[in-house]
Formats: C-alpha cells, sequence, structure tokens
C-alpha cells in the first residue's frame, strides 16, 4: 500500500471516530450519573434510524436535518422513559441487576415494536448527497460520511459547553465525580437523573439518526454498535466526555489499520481484545491514565 | 339341590366364557387400540409439516419470502384436493406448523427440534441463510425426519454423511464456478481480455468459503485467463468496510467480485462506491438485483451481476404462472430466489409422499431420494437430489441495468440482454 492508500485509510479512521463518539456520547452520559449500562441502547438507535426514514419519506425533510430534529424529540422520549420506568430502580453506585434487566427488556420491547410497524425489511436512505465523493489527489472523502462526522464534532462540542457553561451541566458533572457531595451541595439528583437520561437518549437518537445516512438498517439495527460502544466507554474511563472522543478515535484507528496485518474477518475480535487489555491494563481507562500522568507531574 | 346341581355347570360356562373374553380383551386390546392408533396416525386428516425459518431479525425478510411460497405451493396442492397417500387411499392436505426462529442460531435448532419431536410432522422444511441452515442440519438424523432447506447452500452442510437432509439450492461452488465460466464465456468472445486481474471478497462462512472453492477451481482448471490478485474474508453483518476496500483499491484488480448478505452488499457497495473503487465488472455472488438492494443504492447498484438460483424472469410456463399467482397472493413480485426454491421444495415434498405411497418418514426420505420434478421452477427445469441431498440444477448469470431493469445474459438459452463488460464510470 502507498502513502496515498494509507492517507486514505487515515481519513476514514478520522470519519468513523466521529460516529463513533456521537454514539458512545449517549451511554456515558448515562453511566456517569446514573451509574446504568444502558443496555436499551441500540433500540433507541434504532427508533432513531427510523425517525430519520420516516422523517425523510413523509416530509420534504433532508434526513441529516431530520437527524438534528431527533436530539429534542429523543430527549423528550428519554424523559418519558425515565418518568414511567427508570425512575423505580434503586439508586446505587454502580450499576445493578434491576436496572441491566429494564434496559434490556425494553431493549427486546422496542425491537419488536419496531418489527410490528416497520417489518423485517431492509430500509435505508439514499440521498444525492449519499454516493458523492470530494477528491484530492488521491485523497477521496464521501461528503455523506463528512457531514455526519462535521455534526458529530459539532454536537460534541455542544455538549462540551452545556456541561461546562450551564446550572444543569455542573450539576451533572458533580453527580458524576461525586453523588453523596452533590447532593450535600443542594443538587436536585431525581431532577438531574431525568434529564440526564433524557440527554443521554437524545444523543443516541441522533447516532441513530445519522448511522441511518451511512448504513441500512432493519428493527435489530445498533447491536454492533452498541458493542463498540461498550469498548469506547470502558476505554475513555466510562465517565470522562473527553475519555469518550479519545477511546472512539483508538477504536476507530485501529479496527480501520488492523486489515493491514490481521484478516477483516476478525474486525470484531479485535474491538474485544482492546475491551479485554482495557479491562485489565487499563481500569481507569485513558481518562485515568491522563489523571494519573497530571498527579505525578 | 337338583336346581343347584343344573345351575352348576352353566355358571361354569358362563364363568369359563367370561374369563376368556377377559383373556381376549387383555391380550388383544392393546393390539386392537395400537392398531387402530396406528391406523390415524398413518392417515391423519392432513400432512403436518414443520417449518422452521427466520420471520424476524436479520434474515427475517428472506425467511418471510421462503414461507410465502411454501404457504402458496401448499394453497394450490390443497386447492387440488392435495396430495394422494395411496396408503390412506385417500388424498390429504398440507398443513403448516410455522415457527420464527428470529434469525437465532441457537433458537433455530431448539424450534428444529421441538418441531421434529412434538409436532408429529412428516417433514420439517427450514433453515434459510448457510449460518441457520447448518444449525438446524443437524437434528433431521438424530430425529430421523426428512429435512428440506431451500435456503442453505453451503457444502458442509451434505457432506457429512446426514441421510435425512435435502436442500433445493444448487451448491454455492457451483455459483462461483459459474460465475467464472461466464468469464471466461465472455473472453472467449473477445469481449474481455484475457489476463484480467480478479479481487475476491468474500464473507466468513462455509457460503463464503465454497464460492472461493468454485472460482479458483475454474481457475486453476482455465489456464491464462484470469488470475486472483486479492483474496479476503470479512465478518459477516461489519459495519465498516474502509480499510478492506482500500486494499482491494491497491491491489489494482480488473474485476470485483464478493459474496455477501443482502445488508453486506448494500453497506459494502456504498464504502465502495464512497470509496471511488471502479472495476470493469462487479459481483456480489448471488446478490444483485434486490429490490431493497437497488433503492439503497441507486444507480450504483447498475451493471452488478449476479450468479442466481432463480430470477422470474426464467422463459418458463411454470414461472410466469407462479410468478403470477405470487403476485395475486401477496400484491408483489417475487424478490430473488426466495419464494421460488421454497415453492419447488413443497412441490418435490407432495411428489415424494406421492412416490412413498404412504406417510412414513423412511418411505418418504427414500423417496425424495428417488424423485425428479420435471416443471420444476429452476433453471433447466428438473429438481432431483443427488446422492448428499443436495440438488443440482444451473445457475443463471443476471446483470442490473438502468432503470431497475434485470437482463439473463448467461447462458445463451435463457438470455434476454447482452452483458455489459465495462461499467459506464
Amino acid at each position: 500500500m502507498g502513502l496515498t492508500d494509507l492517507l486514505n485509510l487515515l481519513v476514514a479512521a478520522i470519519l468513523l471516530a466521529g460516529i463513533y463518539t456521537t454514539m458512545s456520547m449517549g451511554m456515558t452520559v448515562i453511566y456517569g450519573v446514573m451509574k446504568m449500562v444502558n443496555l436499551a441502547h441500540a433500540g433507541f438507535m434504532m427508533l432513531g434510524a427510523y425517525f430519520a426514514l420516516e422523517l425523510s419519506q413523509r416530509t420534504p425533510i433532508d434526513p441529516l436535518a431530520a437527524s438534528v430534529l431527533a436530539v429534542p424529540l429523543f430527549f423528550l422520549l428519554g424523559v418519558a422513559t425515565y418518568w414511567t420506568m427508570v425512575r423505580f430502580v434503586p439508586v446505587a453506585d454502580e450499576p445493578t441487576l434491576p436496572s441491566l434487566l429494564l434496559l434490556f427488556g425494553l431493549w427486546l420491547v422496542l425491537q419488536n415494536v419496531g418489527y410490528i410497524v416497520w417489518g423485517a425489511d431492509d430500509r435505508s436512505i439514499l440521498t444525492a448527497m449519499t454516493m458523492a465523493t470530494l477528491r484530492f489527489g488521491g485523497i477521496t472523502i464521501p461528503i455523506i460520511r463528512l457531514i455526519v462526522f462535521g455534526i458529530a464534532v459539532l454536537s460534541f462540542v455542544a455538549l462540551q459547553l452545556f456541561l461546562n457553561h450551564t446550572w444543569f451541566g455542573r450539576s451533572v458533572r458533580a453527580l458524576t465525580q461525586n453523588r453523596e457531595a452533590g447532593q450535600l451541595v443542594g443538587i436536585d439528583t431525581r431532577r438531574t437523573a431525568m434529564l440526564t437520561f433524557g440527554l443521554g437518549i437524545a444523543f443516541t437518537g441522533l447516532a441513530g439518526a445519522l448511522l441511518a445516512t451511512l448504513y441500512s438498517f432493519t428493527p435489530d439495527f445498533g447491536a454492533s454498535f452498541m458493542l463498540r460502544s461498550f469498548v469506547i466507554i470502558v476505554l475513555g474511563g466510562l465517565e470522562s466526555f473527553s475519555g469518550v472522543a479519545i477511546g472512539a478515535v483508538i477504536v476507530a484507528l485501529i479496527e480501520t489499520f488492523s486489515i493491514l496485518v490481521v484478516p477483516a474477518s476478525y474486525q470484531l475480535a479485535i474491538s474485544f481484545i482492546l475491551l479485554v487489555v482495557a479491562l485489565l491494563v487499563l481500569p481507569g481507562g485513558i481518562e485515568g491514565l491522563l489523571q494519573r500522568r497530571r498527579l505525578q507531574r | 339341590m337338583p336346581i343347584q346341581q343344573s345351575r352348576g355347570p352353566y355358571l361354569q360356562a358362563m364363568r369359563r366364557l367370561f374369563f376368556a373374553i377377559t383373556l381376549a380383551l387383555a391380550v388383544l386390546g392393546p393390539w386392537w387400540s395400537g392398531s387402530a392408533a396406528a391406523q390415524s396416525a398413518a392417515c391423519p386428516d392432513s400432512i403436518r409439516v414443520g417449518l422452521v425459518f427466520p420471520l424476524t431479525g436479520r434474515e427475517g425478510r428472506p425467511g418471510t419470502y421462503q414461507v410465502e411460497g411454501i404457504k402458496l405451493a401448499m394453497e394450490q396442492i390443497n386447492a387440488k384436493g392435495g396430495v394422494n397417500v395411496k396408503a390412506c387411499g385417500k388424498r390429504l392436505p398440507f398443513k403448516e406448523i410455522v415457527y420464527d426462529d428470529q434469525s437465532d442460531q441457537a433458537r433455530s435448532v431448539q424450534l428444529a427440534e421441538r418441531t421434529m419431536s412434538s409436532d408429529n410432522v412428516v417433514a420439517v422444511l427450514g433453515g434459510y441463510s448457510t449460518v441457520l441452515g447448518q444449525a438446524q442440519s443437524v437434528v433431521a438424523d438424530r430425529y430421523q425426519v426428512p429435512w428440506i432447506t431451500p435456503g442453505a447452500a453451503a457444502s458442509a452442510i451434505f457432506t457429512q454423511g446426514r441421510q435425512w437432509v435435502f436442500g433445493t439450492l444448487t451448491p454455492v461452488d457451483v455459483l462461483g464456478y459459474t460465475t467464472m465460466k461466464f468469464l471466461g464465456s465472455l473472453a472467449d468472445q473477445g469481449k474481455l481480455e484475457k489476463g484480467l486481474k480478479i479481487a475476491i471478497v468474500v464473507e466468513n462462512t462455509d457460503h463464503g468459503k465454497d464460492y472461493v472453492e468454485g472460482v479458483t477451481r475454474w481457475i486453476k482448471e482455465h489456464a491464462g485467463y484470469f488470475t486472483v490478485v486479492f483474496n479476503e474474508s470479512f465478518q459477516l453483518g461489519a459495519t465498516d468496510f474502509s480499510g478492506l476496500l482500500q486494499r482491494v483499491k491497491a491491489a489494482s484488480a480488473d474485476i470485483f467480485l464478493s459474496d455477501a448478505h443482502l445488508q453486506d452488499y448494500i453497506t459494502m457497495h456504498r464504502q465502495y462506491t464512497q470509496t471511488g473503487l471502479y472495476h470493469r465488472m462487479v459481483s456480489y455472488g448471488a446478490r444483485g438485483p434486490e429490490e431493497p438492494a437497488r433503492k439503497a443504492l441507486g444507480p450504483a447498484a447498475d451493471y452488478i451481476f449476479a450468479g442466481t438460483w432463480w430470477e422470474k424472469g426464467l422463459p418458463y410456463k411454470q414461472v410466469s404462472a407462479f410468478t403470477q399467482a405470487y403476485k395475486q397472493k401477496y400484491g408483489r413480485d417475487p424478490d430473488n430466489f426466495y419464494p421460488a426454491t421454497a415453492y419447488d421444495s413443497v412441490r418435490v415434498l407432495a411428489a415424494a409422499i406421492e412416490t412413498a405411497g404412504s406417510l412414513d418418514r423412511t418411505a418418504v426420505r427414500d423417496a425424495l431420494r428417488k424423485v425428479r420434478l420435471t416443471d420444476s421452477l429452476m433453471p433447466g427445469q428438473v429438481l432431483e437430489f443427488q446422492k448428499n441431498g443436495q440438488a443440482m440444477a444451473p445457475f443463471v448469470i443476471v446483470q442490473n441495468k438502468p432503470g431497475d431493469k434485470v437482463d439473463f445474459v448467461y447462458p445463451e438459452d435463457t438470455k434476454t440482454g447482452e452483458a455489459v463488460t465495462k461499467i459506464p464510470r
């Protein structure tokens, strides 16, 4: 492979990292505040994909604009899910069996609702931009992937600003760091948890709608992306938002470049090897490693 | 006393008679009732057939189409009075017992076992996709129930010496071999130059392995025609092919051959186009003309060629009749081979039951080995099983053309259009 091919691979990996970041962010937000692993993540991503499809088919709205519209709608859906189900799960400092079972059950319900409403047919969104590319010398950039990457970066920046410059954002960060201390300074934990769940689902819906412009999907959609999200957030350090972005870049780079030395059929195995390595060598993830470095200085 | 004396022999005789009747009932009763039960088991009201297919999940769509084909065939046979079962002295209708394995291997095996052991079925039809078919195939011999798969073709299913396993799909290595025969014929006609380079990318299943085996076997047998410059497998259901396609690009091949399931075909070809790849000819094995793929890929799907077990444009009157009946029942054309091979699996089972003359599973199994359906929907119009239980009908090659058109391009006797050997850029 020549230099141009390697640069093409690098571009592909970076574009992939953008979407990996968006899809993992929702899971991290929820885990950080509520210490719940959102096993319904794939189900909400699937709903996001069908939301983009329905909106683009029934209205003149572009599917990419539909993905942005998914944010408020899925926020409300997340709040409603919290209010009707999640709030009854006991609060804990680590994931509990009831929360895992509830969210896993919810995923199955969403999947089956998907089958009832949309059937098992492969659906996809084809726009004028889907197959269009930009070329710089030998470097080829798919326009749709570039736009999806742009939306992913913007949403990540917006989340960072939101977390750092709003009262609610500071509450989220405080509860992520220390629940008891947060309560002592007067943070309404239940309200924050409800809004956080909404925020997490909003990101998940956005990711699903964006993925729908890249892949074909059925109500089963999202499972393999959810598994990658696990790897990314473990690698990132579970509760760190910047760690997730770094984790996404690492996973995307390794998955893309490993093809040079490992057969493509082991791509998923590579993600899981990464997960095991992260759990053994970096239990605190990238963020934990960075914190240790900072303390050593 | 005299009265008593006179009644003594009478009572004794009555006792003996009663004893004899009781003994006869005790000895013959079970035989009689067993024989009656056996009679009713041998000649029930209907021919029960278990169907285990993925109606939901990843393979839900093709699985549903296969069940539709089966139901149509059963409905048509039942409308004519059913299948003539000589031992019962009457015609019996088919009755299907449908299970959805949700595209899950473990569930597929579990349901196949359940229907074979508990539903009193004469045969089981099931197993769309190689992976699910392979999973189900292991239980047929255990329960000694004829099992016919209309949707799994990997040779691994039929090379284990199993006695109760049948398949209406021609082996996948023949798909690879026919693809190469087609390309070779184009080279012979001067439409392709000899010595062109081929890149092969297949799913990491037995389906993929068999396809590569067929391609490479033809190339070995026909030196000087083509060379393979890239041969790699990928994870079934992968989410990203950028790295793999970049390597394909670097291989600078002239022809791109892949063997993929529908979702992978759509995802890969989208990324193929987005990566700016170009080959003179492109194939995804048996995939190509499916409606969801053409919707998802738009003009990028034009000129992709596919080796297929069946296409609705085959010039046989039974194919036209099937297509018309299917459209009438389901409101759409049959998509790809899925309902057609399933439809023929019921017809071949009906023929086997009539040949066997009974619903005895062993007799039906033996008849399946001999039966020859001469008005099959498959290319060549004949469906019969080889010694290993797998059918061996020829493949036809079709090519997508602009405007959602599909042309038969190989073999000559099915041709509806010329093969485009250089995809317009």
